[in-house]
């Protein structure tokens, strides 16, 4: 039975957490990769999307996993594996216009991501910390420089709003746009 | 805190459902009657989807940090050829 991580959430704590992971699963993973005609490429994306899903569901999610992290880790990127190949084979299922009203949201999204990173990195640190990272308002407070729980609150709301309406006007503009 | 601020944090407590039963229709009934309402719930909800995107981005960029150390630092060279080997056709 392997020991029980703690939550880890400074960048440098991951940092550690992934590379004791990369050595115990990726291995196992590119020898199942490779006994089916995989590449490394294919190995590296399947592992990383794992490590996602893992880092979401185990370590934020606090999620109790009933085997231990490799089998965990290997269990996902067999699953994800087998994804991808079908993909590859064409049989999904969605026609071409489902596929391309996906893809034009994940266009818009992408560019409205890339406007808020750039006019308001802080901000998105902030509220990622607290919405994705799953720290509380006083592990922000510290993270953040700021006096105490309560004015850190207040900053996260006024992030939120400063977010919320330049997705109001974005969206404006691409209605504006199709009419 | 300002009224707006307050404002979001109630939008808020009903998108991630921390409202009681209550609050909850009261507020539905509120969206209906209120379109600038509904709006920026609309949008606070698509804020929500946004800071998740940015989340799942900056852990990508991290993770291939990651590998690029175990690939390139002479100090993980025997991981390197490990998996290497592994993919080397017979």
């Amino acid at each position: 039975m392997e020991t029980k991580r703690p939550l880890c959430s400074p960048p440098s704590e991951r940092e550690q957490l992934f590379i004791h992971l990369y050595k115990k699963a990726f291995p196992v993973v590119c020898k199942y990769i490779s006994k089916r005609g995989g590449n490394m490429e294919q190995a590296k994306d399947v592992f990383q999307e794992a490590l996602l899903l893992y880092y979401e569901k185990v370590v934020v999610g606090r999620t109790e996993i009933a085997s231990n992290e490799t089998a965990y880790l290997v269990g996902i990127s067999k699953h994800l594996w087998f994804q991808l190949c079908t993909k590859e084979k064409g049989t999904c299922e969605l026609g071409h216009h489902d596929l391309a009203a996906i893809e034009d949201e994940k266009l818009s999204d992408n560019k409205l991501l890339a406007l808020l990173e750039t006019s308001g990195k802080k901000c998105m640190d902030m509220l990622k910390a607290f919405y994705y990272d799953k720290l509380n308002m006083v592990q922000v407070a510290e993270n953040f420089g700021y006096n105490s729980e309560r004015s850190a609150t207040v900053q996260k709301y006024k992030c939120l709003e400063n977010i919320r309406n330049t997705v109001n006007q974005k969206q404006l503009q691409y209605e504006d746009f199709l009419a | 805190m300002r009224t707006s601020l307050l404002e979001t944090k109630r939008i808020e407590e009903h998108i991630l459902h921390v409202s009681s039963p209550g609050e909850q229709l009261l507020f539905q009934a509120q969206l209906i009657l209120d379109p600038a309402l509904d709006e920026k719930a609309m949008a606070q909800q698509k804020a929500y989807s946004l800071i998740r995107s940015y989340g799942r981005k900056k852990l990508q960029e991290e993770i291939a940090l990651v590998h690029a150390q175990l690939f390139q630092s002479p100090q993980h060279t025997p991981f390197k050829e490990r998996i290497l080997s592994l993919f080397q056709k017979k």
